[in-house]
Parts: C-alpha cells; sequence; structure tokens
C-alpha cells in the first residue's frame, strides 16, 4: 500500500521540474522528442476527431425528429435542427424536471456530507495526537481496497429494515460519515501546513473545534473543493445506487431516468432516441462545468481520479 | 497521560466520529453480515438456511456462469487496462511536444471522460448499432461491420472499445507528470546522440513508471468491477458472453434474491481483486522506478 500511496502523493515535486515548456527561447534546437513533427499534427487531429464523432453524433440524434428515429436514419453530422426536443422532454413528453431536480438534490446532499464530515476526520488524523489513531489509521487505508460489493448486500438489507428503500436518504446519508480515499486526502493536505498555526491558536486560548473552525477550515478550501467535485461527479453519474433503491419513477435522478425510459418503451417500439441523447446532453452539461470551473483546484491536488483512464 | 493529553484525545474521538461510525455502520457490520449471508440460502423475506460452504463449492463446481463471467472479467480487464494505458502514454507523448494549440488537443482528448457512463453507453448502444456510424466507417473500407453487441465474439471487444474511448483521463495524468521530468535528462541523451524514440523509451517511460503503475492498479480494480455499460448495453448476452462479475451478483441478488449466493461471489470478487493487486505490486519492484529509493 505505501508504494501506492507516494506514487499518488508528490505533487510539488512534480510540479517544479523545468518541463519542455520551460527555457523555450533561451534555446534554439528543440530536444529531440519534444519535436513535433507534420506526422504529430496529422495524428492530433485524426484522433481528436475519432473521439469527438460520438459527441456529434449526439448532437446529431438528439436534434433528430421523431419521423428519424422512428425510421432510424441518423446521420453523424446533425442534418435537421429539432430544438423542440430540448423543451419536450420538459413536462410534455418526459419528466425530464423531476429527474433533474432528483439528480440536484441527491447530488448536494452528498456532497454536503462529503465536505463536512471529510474536513474533520481528515484534520483530527493528521493533527491530533490519541492512543490509538495510528492503528486507526491503517484500517481507514485498508478500507479502501474493500470492493463496495461486499457491502452491497447488508446495507440494502439495512436500508430495507429502516423503510429507506425508494427514498433518497439510502444515497445520501452515508456520505455523512465520510469515505477513506478523502480522509486520506485531507490528511495529507493539512499534514503540508505548518503546524505553527494551530499551535499560535492554541497559546490565545482557541479550543480544537475552535482552532478547526476559525483557522483550519478557510485552509482547507481547495482540499474540501476537489472532494465537492469528486462527490458530485460520482453521485451525479451513479447509476447502480439508484438502480438498487429507486423503483419510482419520480424518484429517479436523471442518470436512471435516462436508461429508465429506453428499458420502458413498448417492445416493438424504438426508444424516442431523440430524446434519450437530449437527456444524455443534460447529463453531461453539468460535468463539463464543474470540470470547467473546478480543474484548477483538481491539478492542485493532483489527484484527478486515478483511473480516470479506465470506465 | 496529563489533563490536556486526555482532553485532545477526546477531541480526536470526537472529530473521528463520522468515520468511526460509517466504519462499524456501513463497512465492518455489512461486512460480518456478508460473510454470514455467503453461508446460506437466503432470500430476504423468509429466515436464511444456513448452507456452510455450500455457496462457494456451487459457485466454483457447478456453475458455468459463473466461470464464464469470471473469464469474460479477466479478458475485460487484461486487454482494455493495458491498452487504455498504451493509447493513454502514446498521445501524452504526443502532447508534450512542442504543438500549436495544445490545450485545444488536450480538451479534445480529455472530454470523452466527463461524459457519465450512463450516457456513453446510451451514445454506444447508438454507435455499435448494425448501421450505426462505425459501421458506416468500416464500410467506406469495403469492411462488413459486425453487430457489435449482438455477436458473442465482438460484444467483449466492442465494451473494450468504449473503455477505449475515455483513454484521455490516463493522457492528462501522464502529461502532468511528463512535465515534472527534470529537462537534463534529456538534453543530456541529446549531446549523446540519442534519437526520439531512444528518448521516449529510456527516459519518458521509466520516469513515469510510477504513475503508470498507480493507474494499473487503480484501472484493474475498477476493471474487475464494470458494471453499467454491461447492464445497459448487454444485460450479459448474448448468451453470456458479456457476463461480468458486478452485473452476476447484482442479478443474483436484486433480480433473484439469491441473497447468499450473491454474498459468495461478492467474496470471490473481493478475492480476485486481492490477488491481483497483490501480484501487480510483486512485480512492481521489477519495473517500477522510484529516484529517492535507496537499494
Amino acid at each position: 500500500m505505501a508504494t501506492i500511496i507516494s506514487a499518488a502523493a508528490p505533487p510539488q515535486q512534480q510540479e517544479q521540474g523545468p518541463g519542455p515548456e520551460r527555457g523555450r527561447g533561451s534555446r534554439d534546437r528543440v530536444i529531440g522528442v519534444f519535436k513535433a513533427t507534420p506526422f504529430t499534427y496529422a495524428t492530433l487531429i485524426i484522433v481528436s476527431a475519432v473521439l469527438c464523432v460520438p459527441l456529434v453524433f449526439v448532437v446529431s440524434i438528439a436534434l433528430a425528429s421523431d419521423q428519424t428515429v422512428n425510421a432510424n436514419t441518423f446521420t453523424i453530422i446533425p442534418g435537421e435542427f429539432h430544438w423542440s426536443n430540448f423543451t419536450r422532454v420538459f413536462g410534455t413528453d418526459l419528466p425530464m424536471q423531476k429527474f433533474l431536480l432528483n439528480s440536484v438534490i441527491i447530488s448536494l446532499g452528498a456532497v454536503a456530507g462529503q465536505v463536512l464530515s471529510s474536513g474533520l476526520v481528515g484534520y483530527a488524523f493528521a493533527r491530533l495526537r490519541a492512543p490509538g489513531k495510528n492503528a486507526l489509521f491503517i484500517i481507514v487505508i485498508a478500507t479502501m481496497m474493500i470492493p463496495s460489493q461486499i457491502t452491497m448486500i447488508p446495507q440494502f438489507i439495512l436500508f430495507k429494515e429502516l423503510g429507506w428503500v425508494n427514498t433518497f436518504l439510502p444515497l445520501i446519508v452515508p456520505n455523512f460519515f465520510s469515505n477513506a480515499f478523502n480522509v486520506f486526502l485531507v490528511r495529507q493536505f493539512v499534514s503540508r501546513l505548518p503546524s505553527e498555526i494551530d499551535e499560535a491558536a492554541m497559546v490565545d486560548g482557541l479550543g480544537f473545534f475552535g482552532i478547526y473552525r476559525r483557522i483550519m477550515l478557510p485552509m482547507l478550501a481547495p482540499v474540501l473543493i476537489a472532494i465537492g467535485i469528486f462527490t458530485l461527479t460520482a453521485t451525479w453519474g451513479d447509476f447502480m445506487g439508484p438502480l438498487i433503491y429507486l423503483n419510482d419513477e419520480s424518484k429517479m435522478p436523471l442518470a436512471l431516468g435516462v436508461q429508465y425510459i429506453t428499458s420502458t418503451s413498448a417492445a416493438l417500439q424504438a426508444p424516442p432516441w431523440n430524446l434519450v441523447m437530449v437527456g444524455s446532453i443534460l447529463l453531461t452539461l453539468p460535468m463539463i462545468l464543474v470540470y470547467y470551473l473546478g480543474q484548477r483546484y483538481l491539478y492542485e491536488m493532483d489527484i484527478s481520479g486515478g483511473s480516470a483512464g479506465v470506465k | 497521560m496529563s489533563k490536556l493529553r486526555r482532553r485532545e484525545a477526546l477531541w480526536f474521538y470526537l472529530f473521528a466520529s463520522p468515520w468511526i461510525i460509517g466504519f462499524i455502520v456501513f463497512l465492518l457490520g455489512p461486512m460480518i453480515a456478508s460473510i454470514y449471508i455467503s453461508l446460506t440460502d437466503w432470500d430476504s423475506f423468509t429466515p436464511p438456511k444456513w448452507v456452510g460452504l455450500e455457496n462457494y463449492t456451487r459457485l466454483l463446481t457447478e456453475d458455468p456462469v459463473f466461470w464464464k463471467a469470471l473469464w469474460n472479467t479477466f479478458y475485460y480487464a487484461a486487454i482494455s487496462v493495458p491498452l487504455g494505458l498504451v493509447i493513454g502514454l502514446w498521445l501524452a507523448n504526443l502532447l508534450n511536444k512542442q504543438v500549436r494549440a495544445r490545450k485545444v488537443f488536450r480538451t479534445l482528448i480529455y472530454l470523452p471522460t466527463l461524459v457519465p457512463l450512463v450516457a456513453t453507453a446510451m451514445i454506444f448502444k447508438m454507435v455499435l448499432a448494425p448501421a450505426g456510424p462505425l459501421n458506416d466507417v468500416l464500410g467506406i473500407f469495403h469492411i462488413p461491420g459486425p453487430s457489435w453487441l449482438l455477436e458473442a465474439v465482438w460484444v467483449k471487444p466492442a465494451l473494450i472499445l468504449l473503455s477505449v474511448w475515455g483513454a484521455g483521463g490516463a493522457t492528462v495524468l501522464l502529461l502532468a507528470a511528463m512535465k515534472g521530468i527534470p529537462r537534463e535528462l534529456y538534453e543530456a541523451a541529446e549531446v549523446d546522440g540519442a534519437s526520439p524514440i531512444r528518448q521516449f523509451w529510456s527516459i519518458t517511460v521509466p520516469q513515469l513508471t510510477p504513475i503508470i503503475f498507480f493507474n494499473l492498479i487503480m484501472g484493474l480494480i475498477g476493471a474487475f468491477q464494470v458494471f453499467s455499460q454491461v447492464y445497459i448495453l448487454t444485460k450479459g448476452g448474448p448468451n453470456n458472453a458479456s457476463q461480468t462479475m458486478v452485473p452476476l451478483l447484482f442479478d443474483e441478488a436484486f433480480s433473484f434474491y439469491h441473497m447468499g449466493y450473491a454474498s459468495a461471489i461478492s467474496w470471490m470478487l473481493f478475492a480476485v481483486i486481492l490477488v491481483f493487486t497483490l501480484l501487480a505490486f510483486r512485480t512492481a519492484r521489477r519495473w517500477v522506478f522510484y529516484e529517492t529509493e535507496v537499494k
């Protein structure tokens, strides 16, 4: 485990080395491996284009008429522009506004839970001294190895006994108890802050909670924002959780609702693919926005999701 | 212990209580329950019936679907993760060159990873349709495209294709790490007359091995737990050709209410993940390069 952590952790040292960017101009010759050839450009253009084809295709389908959907005659480049598809999904043809609202409630609840709890727990593990702390921290790290499928069934039984099935609670409440990864992030972040700060505050007569509330919390903003972004993207796109706990169409978040539409249309009738793709776009746009607004915090943390490459 | 130290310890446990309570209620308790459930025959409505290790022996000796799912999961992880990393590394190397409009390329390559998995699955359902754009493109080159998701031979490559669409995630991470490689190493290699390809293999790749290793581990763990795309696109079909561990577990638990059997599958999944993670760590000594390591 120690190696994986050190592989993930050292951002400062990574940033400081003089990359190929630096020293440009001061040197005349470009080092071989950094030389961009026409082949480099050709490859980048082709790869970018290939990766974007599915996205262009989505827009094309989202703007297609119902007739095109039924005849299954889509084009990759948008040929028709039925912008009304984007308003039809709200209320008249699909309850998209309901799906969206559910997604927002669940995601914001989860984010609030993780941000509130992870800061506290991470700070405690970084700064406060107590017997048994190190043993507990080893447990924190060890729990990261356990796949969530192990606890899935007993958790389902637990929430069923509590009468929480078909409510948002199973998807929100566990977040108020933080998770190992976030605790670890905050702990690492706090460990890098000079300890003179809280020692001085202690001398000034602030209690532990006062130190956390007044001194630490403002300084934790970057890591808490990063945690908020991770939690938001994970909850917003979560499919399995809602699939297990929510059966009522009116309770479904967007990620489940979009899938639900395609699975319930009558056997001989094609799903309304244009509206499904409008749903997919509505599901994707907030993620692009969040990434755009939050990327500097993510890069600051240098942990933009280790498994990002493999979905 | 002094009064102050005792107070500090008290505050520690108070602050850490959300995690401690969560650990007991949502992890430790359920884990113990899961072991017990896996040793019973239980439909979650009537009282569980103790069957000992029968679920496990049935899984390993009598259930061809489990073995098929296990094989499919291996197949998927063993190809999609290294392939995604190789493509990610290759693209990162291209972006690390002095190219114009690097930010535009980087954004376009990263964009697919921002699409939530459910939306990705919806998109690929259309892209991989028998008369979809992928087969249109293949048609241009006079290659008859298969009906990807409907053919036992092509359904796994189709799922791998979907995962490779997100290779840009690794690219961004590797690119950030590449920026941190000391320029002096390349300058020295240049003076010694090393070709660009040699520079890439002898400097870039070894320097990146810690990040590659991290991505490999996280990628494998993620790939073993693949669910949404399988559930949405194929439901494990055709004829279980794309059935993997987690969708199988999900079906057993929430479609057939075989809670005991499903719990046993979850422990097998854990064992598989554990074995592969340990194996990766064992081999790491041989190929992962740590600058600060004292040998």
